[in-house]
């Protein structure tokens, strides 16, 4: 309920700290750098909840296009944190779930959500089709291996994805990591149901999945993406999900640190690595990604202005994805992207997320900029 | 004239676009709420548009518009808004949002000055400062908030005693009338645009009549701000002291040295609320344990120069403090980052709840510790409770030397839970309006802003002044009208 949290909305100062981030100065507000007015950043989003709160306004679909907008890329916790403590996701999220249960959710995250209810994926493709990604390589299905490896519905479905999912799966096998998949066993992970605020969804989900892991055996998960890496790592255990959950980075880090993956050079490039908000600031993970890139001979390293605790989002996170809320533009936050990339001399930019890539991916074409820069995922780098 | 909404929103969208104008409801709440209206249990009303305009012409051009349909304007910088000072008090009006206004047009070496837009905060100029080895004036104010909104809050936390708070050079202005107003030397039609850096020209300060004027007397669109050079060698020193008489001589003394580059003093209450971040305050015993460790009144001293000038001023601060019986404390790092200006540790101080009320004055030093003792008393008379523990609440106070002379500007803080109901709210405000009852009428203690009740009470021929100077700028009375500080 909105009202848990009073206090919280209550004690936003309406300082602004969420609109700029702290040490680099930089705008780091996804959704108000692309519409501007206070109602498109967390300050403005509060005050929508006082709103409500206090009874002046009613939760409508009018304000849907300002809390929707919202990519969930925590860089407003980031600043306010340690300022405020106001901490305003928590409140944006709750916004969420009370438009999901009052029906007054936009029809793009109803059809979104529907294609999940429907098809159980946003592609609205088959389940046959899940493990379609790792036709003809050499893994197996999941028999008692150490690690499950999932690879969710982009790597099972969109195209980008099966390649860096084949990537990452082709690396692991390198570095001589036991694992198996679900193929069409997997399910959605319901990272992004949840942040959409379809939680009574998330939780069938969850526990489907907690329930068939189990039946399974599965102990040990390594992640393709940072969102269902989220979702593992810090929703399951509230349904009784206790897995040891790594992402793909983490895993690959320490096979290069322990020496069980032998890495190949390349020629020389520069190379700056955009942070997965759910790697990132979600789950403090800056180093691995890093650990990896230096420890490829050719590769030089540049970062971003704003990086690691103070990235920008891609604009993919909290559902927008697939919803599309925060629209396109040269204003996007991809394509923002793309230029401070350029801007850093590199001629590739590295992730580890496939909703950044594609959405990088996109921003580049977007930008015409083919020619000064292209992007990767981590593992492409291995192969 | 009069028009109706639609037809007054598609003139604004033909001078700023479509994009940047809204009328919806959900776009105009976030602009009508600060801690101020909060604290004041006080309805604002919605404005009908709120407006984000990105250059000069179009700022001017939404201007003249509002005087000829008579729509109020309310202007507002980068959005950081605690005091009251940017809401729109009157029906209808144009929130002009000047965020999309954030560029630096100059940082010029020679006369160590940067010529910014509205929407440019402390943290963006630091930054481009300190690469050409220049860097802001220290300020009590934290990065996000916004060189030309703080000139017209008056720059009254100069947490620099040797530059004072005079940053502003020159401005250029759209008044309330339309008409584009430039100071200073940036006055001149002939050769203004090659030297907008000399405030003291052509007679009467009028950049000093946009300090502290709230933004009644126009918008500032450009302002060429003081920078200062970065010295081959910057520290921060602090001597901890028991009592605040001595604390405060020690700083009198240091302060006529003329070395210093910064100078403060905290209570022990506000060094730990600075030190706390929000979530460390609210953990059981975390502050009482740096309370424990904090001495009761800290003196805060930046120095820079040469290595050799630092380790002297080091060397006379600290046998100045010691003859007053203060001793070297180590600086925290969070009240280091105060002292430096464009901080993120000056939050805190509205920490842990972020309700806080304010009695500010300046007066001499010679009053300081009574008035200290009359805040003291009144929170105590009237049973104000930390909001964070329920026991009786100790105030917060800062001490900052003014202008180089033993005026201070003397801060102290209530802080107070702005959930809580307003019966629990009265106690907080009873003691706010005694306090100020009695260091206003007895010790003569300034406000800085041109609080309109407290104008008329205490300085009717300077509140006549500056009404009609305003209705000079502002004929037909649009900039800022309604609220506590409109000089109408």
């Amino acid at each position: 309920m909105l009202t848990d949290y009073r206090s919280t909305i209550y004690h936003c100062l309406k300082c602004g700290a969420c609109k700029q981030a702290f040490d680099i100065y930089m705008p780091i507000c996804p959704s108000g750098m692309k519409y501007g007015f206070d109602s498109h950043y967390a300050i403005g989003r509060i005050s929508l909840a006082r709103a409500i709160i206090d009874g002046e306004i009613n939760l409508d679909t009018a304000l849907m296009h300002r809390v929707y907008t919202c990519t969930h890329c925590g860089a407003c916790d980031e600043q306010c944190h340690d300022a405020v403590g106001v901490d305003p996701l928590r409140v944006i999220q709750e916004l969420k779930y009370e438009a999901v249960d009052k029906g007054l959710i936009p029809p793009e995250v109803r059809d979104y959500l529907k294609n999940m209810n429907v098809y159980g994926n946003p592609y609205m493709l088959p389940a046959e089709d899940r493990g379609k990604w790792s036709l003809n390589l050499d893994i197996k299905s999941f028999a008692h291996q150490e690690y499950l490896f999932y690879v969710g519905d982009m790597g099972s479905y969109d195209a980008l994805g099966q390649q860096i999912a084949r990537s990452v799966a082709k690396a692991l096998v390198a570095a001589g990591i036991s694992f198996g998949i679900l193929g069409d066993k997997e399910m959605t992970d319901g990272n992004e149901i949840n942040l959409v605020g379809e939680k009574g969804l998330y939780e069938y989900l969850a526990t489907a999945n907690i329930n068939l892991f189990k039946e399974l055996g599965i102990k040990k998960i390594i992640t393709l993406s940072p969102h269902a890496y989220n979702a593992f790592k810090n929703d399951y255990p509230a349904w009784g999900g206790d897995f040891e959950v790594q992402h793909y980075s983490q895993v690959l880090a320490q096979a290069i640190s322990n020496k069980k993956l032998k890495v190949k050079g390349i020629k020389k490039v520069k190379v700056t690595f955009h942070d997965p908000c759910f790697l990132g600031r979600h789950n403090k993970e800056y180093d691995a990604p890093r650990q990896i890139l230096k420890a490829i001979p050719g590769v030089e390293l540049v970062e971003m202005e704003r990086s690691r605790n103070n990235a920008l989002c891609c604009g993919g996170g909290g559902g927008n994805f697939f919803t599309d809320m925060l629209g396109s533009g040269t204003k996007s936050p991809s394509r923002i992207r793309v230029h401070e990339a350029i801007d850093t001399g590199a001629k590739i930019i590295a992730t580890t997320c496939p909703k950044c890539f594609n959405m990088l991916d996109d921003a580049i074409k977007a930008e015409n900029a083919e020619d000064q820069i292209t992007i990767k995922d981590l593992s492409q780098f291995l192969l | 004239m009069k028009k109706d909404k639609d037809q007054i929103k598609q003139l604004l969208v033909s001078i700023v676009g479509q994009e940047n104008i809204s009328g919806e409801v959900p776009d105009l709440i976030p602009y009508i709420r600060d801690s101020y209206s909060t604290m004041m249990g006080r309805n604002i009303p919605l404005p009908d548009f709120v407006v984000m305009p990105e250059t000069v012409d179009e700022v001017q051009k939404i201007v003249l518009l509002a005087n000829d349909y008579l729509i109020p304007i309310y202007p507002r910088s980068i959005g950081v808004n605690i005091a009251g000072s940017a809401l729109p008090y009157k029906e209808g009006g144009i929130i002009l949002d000047l965020k999309r206004m954030n560029k630096i047009l100059e940082i010029n070496e020679d006369t160590m000055t940067a010529t910014i837009q509205p929407g440019v905060t402390w943290g963006q100029l630091r930054k481009e400062a300190n690469k050409k080895k220049l860097d802001i004036i220290p300020i009590g104010g934290p990065y996000q908030t916004s060189p030309v909104g703080n000139h017209l809050l008056t720059n009254i936390t100069p947490y620099s005693s040797k530059y004072h708070c005079d940053r502003a050079m020159t401005l250029k202005v759209i008044l309330p009338n339309g008409k584009i107003l430039r100071t200073g030397s940036w006055a001149s039609e002939h050769g203004g645009d090659a030297n907008p850096y000399f405030r003291y020209a052509y007679g009467p300060d009028i950049t000093g009549m946009f300090r502290g004027s709230l933004g009644n007397f126009g918008i500032i669109v450009e302002m060429v701000e003081r920078l200062r050079p970065v010295a081959p060698v910057e520290k921060e020193i602090a001597f901890g002291f028991k009592e605040l008489g001595p604390c405060l001589k020690a700083l009198q003394a240091i302060e006529r040295l003329e070395f210093t580059r910064t100078c403060q003093v905290y209570n022990n209450i506000l060094a730990a609320h600075l030190c706390l971040a929000p979530h460390r305050i609210k953990e059981p015993g975390e502050r009482e344990k740096l309370l424990a460790k904090l001495p009761p009144y800290q003196l805060g001293i930046g120095l820079g120069g040469t290595e050799e000038m630092v380790a002297l001023f080091e060397k006379i601060t600290a046998e100045e403090a010691g003859k007053r019986g203060g001793y070297s404390v180590p600086v925290e790092l969070e009240l280091e980052s105060v002292a430096k200006g464009a901080s993120r540790a000056i939050m805190h101080m509205y920490a842990p709840l972020s309700g806080f009320a304010a009695i500010i004055g300046c007066l001499p030093i010679t009053h300081v510790a009574e008035i200290n003792d009359i805040v003291k008393e009144a929170v105590k008379k009237y049973d104000v409770r930390d909001p964070l523990t329920g026991e009786p609440q100790e105030h917060e106070l800062i001490v900052i030397p003014y202008d180089r002379s033993s005026t201070v500007y003397v801060e102290q803080e209530i802080l107070y839970d702005p959930a809580a109901d307003r019966a629990t709210l009265e106690p907080v405000m009873q003691c706010l309006r005694e306090c100020y009852a009695k260091i206003v009428v007895q010790y003569g203690a300034s406000h800085t802003i041109p609080n309109k009740t407290l104008m008329k009470m205490l300085v009717p021929s300077y509140g006549e002044l500056l009404v009609n100077f305003k209705k000079m700028v502002d004929p037909n009375g649009i900039m800022l009208p309604g609220g506590p500080y409109s000089l109408e």
